[in-house]
């Protein structure tokens, strides 16, 4: 009996403990509620890994690694790839990841962004994956991809797509304001940044002003970015690239002369250009001639976006794809083994598998990774998993075989019989990422909100710059910033 | 005599719950932040070292920071003296013996409903709304009150007057509920008392119910002021989760989040920012308990005059 409070206060406190861990509410002390304690808190919803199997961690911020996992079980069978997506559209990926560094919830396999594989790959977080290089020379793996896995000459991270960048245009609009749709001689007319701007102006003329060149002034940013001589971190010291300058000025010119249509990049208005439905506060329609889009942007960007949601405007068929004014590198997905993980060669398998396997791929890029072909593993699968064919890899050997076939895609008729995988193949060699720096993302998105207050006129050049430095200040205490 | 001791102790395993839940999930996370907030602690690297206050100085000398003060009070004041002040009309309108509104309990969840909501579906709707090539856009022209569309995402004043009035829009309720809550429990018969001595409504108002709910304000106030230092979801949500346009709705809390999410993982420098907003909100509630303390003395003299 007299024990009977001591249970009671147990029972309460263990109640407690499990109404914390369910509420993401924070606790009511004001200043206890820095995130750092909340993400760490909160357990990624992962599938129950299955019994009498080695369990592989993998954590990314899409769901695509999910099909080679799916892939990696049938050669596995013995394995069990328990995958967990955490979206990054407002950067929880990266903060959960972030959060489980060395701790014991550290993933086995991380999936890495573009805009931050570079801090990963700097950091000592990582394992040591120099081993595999001979396997990705054997596959003539494009050399930017894995020098943005490689810190002081460590690989650590390993690359399945290369995402060079390019421009796609709308063929009738071309037809009627160029004379021409042919991808060769478009790219005589758009083949620098004067001619695009040159070009711009003709569009904006023919048409009255009711054809804007360009959708928004976040198209121009990764095609500046890449072009820079000086990354943004030089001896702890933040530089200004001529490059950037060139860009601030192009993207001025464009909103001052009415050539971009003034959407937000990701937003409405910027998928409305896609399918032809953008119209006007006015209820006016008004086109968009072009988009500045990578490899991966053509199937997951604009082949989804080009019908409108009701069926009634299609562009489908009426795109072609050519370098544009500047090459250019945009995203891409790199994998990583934690250094922590307890399961390091398997870890390393999964990568290896994933990134430089020749048949895993080439089924990636040519689409044999059907829904039949996944179900057929794990009867589980969602509906939505199956991999179309058309995402660039980053392999020559394997880019090389399969080229010709995309001759007759469902891709190619996208873009009016043009193969965009050719074109793909012949840039992705001259893009290069030797600029690349953990800090990249950061600086270059603390530049977003200034750069729009200068394009509205409400601050000066000067503001603007003073304004970008004291944000990137407030995200990098130890930058030395002139 | 053994067992009256006994008997004592029952009491504490009842608090135990309390005291130790509070320990781990409010004391300990206070005393780390503020340990924390004198070292270059980030999650990129194990060890941080201390650094004394040098977290401070920067924070200080930074305009930024500052700016995020002002908007964080700014915000907080321009949604909570009207919210305050609509709840107030309401819960007098709803508790009155002499209005009689029918269907309160209606009204009483139909104000509380949009708390319900979701921050995130909230700010996603408004951004919409309100986007270059939106519906506001497309009315406003449409019907001539507007020669061309306006972009307002990027008007500091339209998005911070949105974020006033989600807030104002959001909390309203909950306000109402707690001020009627207050009122009922003031006896009727002092009110039929006044009556009979021919008081107005307002007099009513100034000398019965807005000296008896002051416990009910102070606790309105300072829970009102807590979450208002701690605003983030709405103005994080509605643009960049930068503070955008022209760091116009950046809050206290969203620059510890940036400062938090930044490349590094910077936690050091983020539980400095967790520290000022702490000690400033401790003060200023402080000061209200101060300011609204019980003066019974005074209060009968002037009565009596």
């Amino acid at each position: 009996m007299k024990r009977l409070p001591i249970v009671f206060s147990i029972l309460l406190i263990a109640s407690m403990v499990l109404a914390a861990c369910s509420t993401a509410a924070p606790t009511k002390a004001p200043a206890a509620e820095v995130p750092t304690t909340a993400p760490a808190a909160e357990v990624p919803t992962a599938p129950p890994a299955a019994q009498g199997k080695t369990v592989l961690n993998v954590w990314s911020f899409t769901n695509e690694i999910q099909t080679m996992a799916i892939a990696f079980e049938k050669s596995h069978p013995d394995v069990d790839v328990v995958y967990t997506m955490i979206p990054m559209t407002n950067g929880e990926y990266q903060t959960k990841l972030m959060a489980t560094l060395g701790t014991k919830a550290v993933p086995d396999v991380v999936a890495l962004e573009a805009a931050f594989v570079k801090s990963y790959v700097e950091s000592d977080f990582l394992a040591d994956l120099s081993a595999m290089m001979p396997i990705a020379e054997e596959l003539k793996v494009y050399p930017f991809v894995y020098e943005v896995g490689t810190s002081d000459g460590v690989t650590k991270a390993y690359a399945y797509q290369a995402t060079p960048g390019a421009l796609f245009y709308r063929r009738s609009l071309a037809k009627e304001y160029f004379g021409t749709d042919d991808p060769v001689k478009m790219q005589e007319i758009l083949g620098d940044m004067d001619k695009y701007i040159a070009a711009a102006e003709v569009v904006k003329a023919k048409s009255g002003g009711n054809t804007y060149m360009v959708a928004s002034n976040g198209d121009f940013m990764n095609l500046f970015y890449a072009n820079r001589e000086q990354p943004w971190v030089v001896d702890d010291t933040l530089t200004v690239d001529p490059m950037v300058d060139k860009m601030v000025e192009t993207v001025k010119i464009f909103r001052d002369n009415g050539y971009e249509a003034k959407a937000t990049q990701w937003q409405e208005g910027w998928f409305a250009g896609m399918n032809d439905t953008l119209k006007d506060a006015a209820g006016n329609p008004k086109q968009i001639f072009s988009y500045f889009l990578p490899t991966w942007g053509l199937p997951y960007v604009l082949a989804p976006n080009a019908t409108s949601s009701d069926g009634a405007s299609t562009t489908v068929g009426d795109w072609a794809v050519i370098t544009g004014p500047l090459p250019y590198q945009w995203g891409g997905t790199w994998l990583g083994v934690m250094k922590d993980t307890a399961q390091m060669d398997l870890a390393k398998e999964f990568v290896r598998f994933c990134t430089l396997d020749e048949e895993n791929l080439t089924n990636w890029a040519t689409g044999v990774y059907t829904n039949e072909y996944l179900k057929a593993i794990d009867p589980a699968v969602p509906n939505d998993q199956y991999q179309a064919a058309g995402d660039f890899v980053g392999s020559q050997v394997v880019v090389e075989k399969i080229t010709a076939g995309f001759d007759d895609s469902e891709l190619s008729k996208f873009l009016g019989g043009q193969n965009s995988y050719g074109g793909f193949a012949a840039a992705a060699p001259t893009v290069n990422a030797r600029l690349m720096q953990g800090s990249d993302d950061a600086i270059q998105r603390a530049l977003n909100d200034p750069l729009n207050s200068y394009l509205e006129g409400t601050v000066t050049l000067a503001q603007m710059w003073a304004l970008w430095k004291d944000a990137v200040r407030n995200e990098f205490p130890d930058l030395i910033i002139p | 005599m053994a067992s009256k001791v006994r008997k004592n102790y029952y009491g504490y395993f009842f608090v135990a719950p309390f005291i130790i839940g509070f320990l781990i999930f409010g004391l300990y996370p206070v005393y780390n932040t503020i340990a924390l907030s004198f070292t270059d602690t980030t999650l990129m690297k194990a060890h941080g070292s201390f650094i004394g206050l040098r977290n401070f100085e920067r924070l200080f000398a930074d305009s930024t920071f500052l700016t995020a003060i002002k908007n964080t009070w700014a915000l907080w004041l321009m949604n909570f003296i009207p919210q305050i002040g609509i709840a107030l009309l309401l819960s007098v309108w709803f508790t009155s013996t002499r209005l009689k509104i029918k269907g309160g309990g209606f009204w009483r969840m139909f104000f509380y409903l949009p708390n319900l909501m979701m921050p995130s579906a909230i700010a996603a709707l408004f951004f919409s709304l309100f986007s270059f090539y939106g519906p506001v856009n497309q009315f406003l022209v449409r019907a001539d009150l507007l020669p061309q569309a306006i972009d307002f995402i990027r008007s500091p004043s339209v998005m911070r007057g949105l974020v006033v009035f989600i807030q104002w829009w959001m909390w309203f309720g909950q306000t109402t509920i707690l001020l009627m809550a207050g009122m009922t429990s003031i006896s009727v018969a002092v009110y039929e008392a006044a009556t009979i001595d021919g008081a107005s409504m307002w007099q009513m108002f100034k000398y019965i119910t807005l000296p008896l709910i002051k416990p009910v304000m102070i606790y309105v106030l300072v829970t009102s002021l807590v979450g208002g230092m701690q605003m983030f979801d709405i103005p994080f949500l509605l643009t960049d989760g930068r503070g955008s346009p022209a760091n116009s709705i950046l809050t206290n809390n969203i620059l510890m989040y940036m400062k938090f999410r930044s490349s590094q993982g910077h936690i050091g420098a983020a539980s400095s920012v967790g520290v000022v907003v702490f000690i400033m909100t401790t003060f200023v509630a402080l000061l209200i308990f101060y300011l609204l303390r019980e003066k019974p003395v005074e209060k009968y003299k002037e009565i009596k005059q």
